[in-house]
């Protein structure tokens, strides 16, 4: 709608929003999770963003869920110190699991989990007497985070921007997506990590030029090449391995002790044997030697000894970075290399990044924090009225996204590293006679053959006009949205035939699931759905009249006075609206001040466009010709 | 310079508010990047309505389109042609001399590749980034001409589908291979 228009330059708005409901970012980890916070908290300084306490006084909330028969489950540190004693039931590191099949390695690795037998080959962990998946598990630290948040705050938290590896494909994103719905948050956007890293730190430091991160946390490994200039965050190039972290060091090096203890490996056994291997890796990040002690098993381990369990481990970060630095163009131009992610506060990993970029790695900001305090300020840049930095974030597809064709082969139609939002299209034809159908799957990954990539999705178009081989032609169109979401459309080009989906992860839950869960949730929340849309509704009403009345003010001149009187009449009748006690006339008359203001809303923003262009223009002294340039941008920008 | 008749394609210099041309300013290019970029991107429009957000996404979409297009001098020569109606990469039929000379380039990369050296290989490559970077200031010195004549514009077609060639032949060679 009209004044949702904000071309009017961030900030510049004086109407302060009232503070209803925060906007938190959150970290969702695989060792430990933080919800972070831009403002209202005056102790905290105006536009600082700031993590909340939230377990036992600390930040970090260990990404640790156990299950029990008779109660709610626990999250956090209490449920770590139940780990040992019920293991089966206790799931840590669950982000491993998000978006993968019960097929994947991931499950047959060491771990003291009972893996139940899931429906459409999604993983369940037995649990308690009963079995969850990765997304519910996930959903009750989201939840935690969601209730501490709110009692520190002092006001409801429902809107969240949710930190991934930037390089999660698009299943381990819609999942990560659904267990924030599941926990009753709207989630605003989906931030890559090294890109909220590098949110917090560019501000925080207030630094320019270009800088490659390197997140190595709990299980992924995420390296990104960012450009900051004027406040815009460009990412060039990402790359990694999802499947790659300090749970490996901890496991190779648990492996170790196991073997030399030479004893069955219940799950209690294994579960202590990875506890110790995390123990002694974090002591020995300060000391050369540890005692080791796992159920009267004792044994010193030096440091030289550690290493070398995870030296091969360490070195796999190698390739992806040294391919993400030649995809960026950034070879020998870096100006920092920033470290994020708690392993990296392992020595032998500092030494190896200084050794692969040629430059000693910046550690100033908290690795653990500095990923959540980036999502906060994304979060408040995406609800705020008037937003406390004056930033944008531009972010690329990290994997490339394609077709498959004849003979099991791919065909890329969107690559890795285009900047998003993108689309591409690409025509196929039929290759039988007659054909009147043509299935579409869309895989990902940068494998040449299907078998090799990633399967996101199967449809099939049907209606096609038989004609002869290669006659029929169909246009395929992928639209990767600013989330990173894709959507595909084909459409046969004779008839105007078309079909479209939104992809959703062969692997995931369904949309029936989802619902079913959610439904339940609500059931046990005390919220009263009525008065919270009732809400919702008023505060949105207030939202859009103040900015439907501002645009007015600054951009009245584009409308006739007949042009004015509906827009209007429309106001008034939204401002009656609100009075009711209901949020369905509210939202009837929303809608109708949006329909009645459509064209002013497009003249606004046409002439925020042509703005745009000229002040440039008007700064390098070609007004004459270019401004014709300027017409024609706008022109082409329209079209349409 | 005229939009071919029926105007197929976009005009994705206008997008970004430059003349049409082969040369261009890269400091300017990425400076009008970001000042649409600011302008139009989702993210200004979190709040605002489903049309507008829609609205965005479009713009954004072929802003960041068109930028990647402008950035790469091949990218930008194959879309001043196709702004003059000529798809070079599906419209050019090469000549049999060059379909001649692909074949044999390919024998050779495979040959040093089985004897394993590596100076062989960056040999051929170092002969193949000669020829693509003739083939490119070819391609510039034509289109420096404001109004190109047909039979130059054939070869630039032509050059276009060569430098494909090239770029894939330097990724074989460089074991630039897609990675898992």
């Amino acid at each position: 709608m009209v004044a949702l228009l904000e071309i009017a330059e961030p900030g510049q708005s004086q109407v302060k929003e009232a503070c209803v409901a925060a906007a938190v970012g959150i970290d969702l980890g695989t060792t430990n999770s933080l919800v972070a916070v831009v403002g209202p908290d005056p102790s905290s300084g105006a536009g600082k963003p700031l993590a909340l306490p939230v377990d036992e006084g600390s930040t970090l909330l260990p990404s640790v869920v156990s299950y029990r028969e008779d109660g709610p489950p626990i999250v956090g540190r209490e449920a770590r110190r139940r780990a040992a004693d019920a293991a089966p039931d206790t799931i840590a590191s669950v982000k491993r699991f998000m978006g993968r099949s019960s097929a994947d390695p991931e499950t047959k690795r060491l771990s003291p989990y009972r893996f139940a037998e899931g429906e459409s080959g999604t993983v369940r962990f037995e649990v308690a007497g009963r079995s969850v998946t990765p997304v519910e598990v996930s959903a009750e630290i989201l939840r935690t985070l969601k209730t501490r948040a709110e009692q520190r705050l002092g006001t409801p938290v429902r809107q969240a921007v949710i930190t991934v590896p930037a390089y999660f494909d698009d299943a381990q994103r819609q999942a990560t997506k659904e267990a924030g719905r599941l926990a009753g948050l709207e989630v605003l956007r989906l931030l890559n990590e090294p890109t909220a890293a590098a949110l917090a730190y560019g501000l925080d430091k207030r630094s320019e030029g270009t800088f490659a991160v390197y997140d190595l946390g709990g299980g992924t490994f995420d390296i990104s090449i960012l450009k900051l200039v004027e406040g815009l965050f460009e990412v060039k190039a990402v790359g990694g391995d999802s499947a790659l972290g300090g749970d490996d060091f901890d496991r190779a090096i648990a492996e170790v002790l196991l073997a030399e203890m030479g004893r069955e490996r219940e799950p209690r056994l294994v579960r202590q044997a990875i506890d110790a291997a995390r123990a002694a890796k974090e002591a020995l990040t300060a000391r050369d030697s540890v005692e080791v002690e796992i159920a009267g098993f004792r044994r010193t381990l030096t440091r030289a000894q550690l290493e070398s369990a995870m030296r091969p481990l360490i070195e796999r970060t190698g390739p992806p970075s040294r391919r993400a630095l030649k995809d960026a163009g950034a070879e020998g131009k870096l100006d920092g290399v920033i470290l994020v992610g708690g392993s990296t506060r392992v020595p032998a990993v500092r030494a190896y990044v200084q050794a692969l970029f040629g430059l000693p790695p910046l550690a100033d900001i908290d690795p653990d924090e500095v990923v959540a305090l980036g999502a906060a300020v994304q979060a408040d840049l995406l609800t705020a009225e008037k937003p406390q930095h004056d930033v944008l974030l531009l972010d690329v597809a990290p994997l490339s996204l394609g077709l498959e064709t004849m003979g099991g082969l791919v065909e890329k139609l969107i690559l890795r590293n285009t900047t998003i939002p993108t689309s591409a299209t690409q025509e196929f034809t039929t290759f039988a006679d007659g054909q009147t159908g043509m299935d579409i799957h869309v895989v990902q990954g940068e494998r040449e053959l299907v078998a090799d990539s990633r399967s996101l999705a199967r449809f099939r178009l049907s209606g096609i006009p038989p004609l002869p081989a290669g006659l029929a032609r169909v246009a395929v169109t992928f639209q990767v949205d600013a989330d990173g979401i894709l959507s595909v459309t084909a459409k046969e080009q004779l008839t105007g035939i078309s079909q479209s989906i939104t992809v959703k992860p062969s692997h995931g839950l369904t949309d029936e699931e989802i619902e079913r869960m959610l439904l339940a949730s609500l059931q046990h929340a005390e919220d009263d759905m009525a008065a919270r849309l009732l809400i919702d509704a008023r505060i949105e009403a207030q939202r859009i009249l103040r900015a439907a009345e501002h645009q007015l003010e600054s951009n009245g001149d584009l409308l006739s006075a007949e042009e004015r009187g509906p827009i209007e009449r429309a106001m008034q009748s939204l401002r009656a609206a609100m009075e009711s006690g209901d949020h369905r006339p509210i939202k009837d008359a929303i809608e109708r001040l949006d329909h009645d203001s459509a064209e002013f809303a497009k003249r606004v923003m046409d002439r925020g466009i042509e703005r745009a262009l000229k002040g440039h223009t008007a700064a390098e002294f070609e007004t004459g010709e270019m401004s014709e340039h300027a017409k024609k941008a706008y022109r082409a920008l329209r079209d349409d | 310079m005229q939009p071919p008749a029926g105007g197929t394609a976009r005009d994705k210099f206008a997008v970004l508010g430059l003349p049409r041309s082969f040369e261009l300013d890269a400091g300017q290019l990425d400076e009008r990047f970001r000042t649409l970029s600011r302008k139009l991107h989702p993210d200004r429009f979190a709040r605002a309505s489903a049309r507008e957000r829609r609205f965005s996404l479009e713009q954004t979409t072929l802003l960041n389109d068109a930028y990647r297009t402008l950035q790469d001098p091949a990218r930008r020569a194959e879309h001043l042609l196709e702004l003059r109606g000529i798809h070079p990469l599906s419209d050019t039929a090469m000549p049999e001399e060059f379909l001649e000379e692909a074949m044999a380039d390919r024998e050779k990369l495979l040959e040093a590749k089985m004897e394993g050296g590596k100076d062989g290989v960056e040999q051929l490559a170092a002969g193949i980034r000669h020829k693509r970077d003739a083939a490119m200031d070819e391609i510039a010195g034509v289109l420096r001409n404001p109004s190109p004549e047909p039979p130059a514009l054939s070869r630039v077609s032509e050059l276009l589908a060569r430098l494909r060639y090239y770029a894939r032949y330097l990724d074989e060679a460089m074991g630039r291979a897609p990675e898992p």
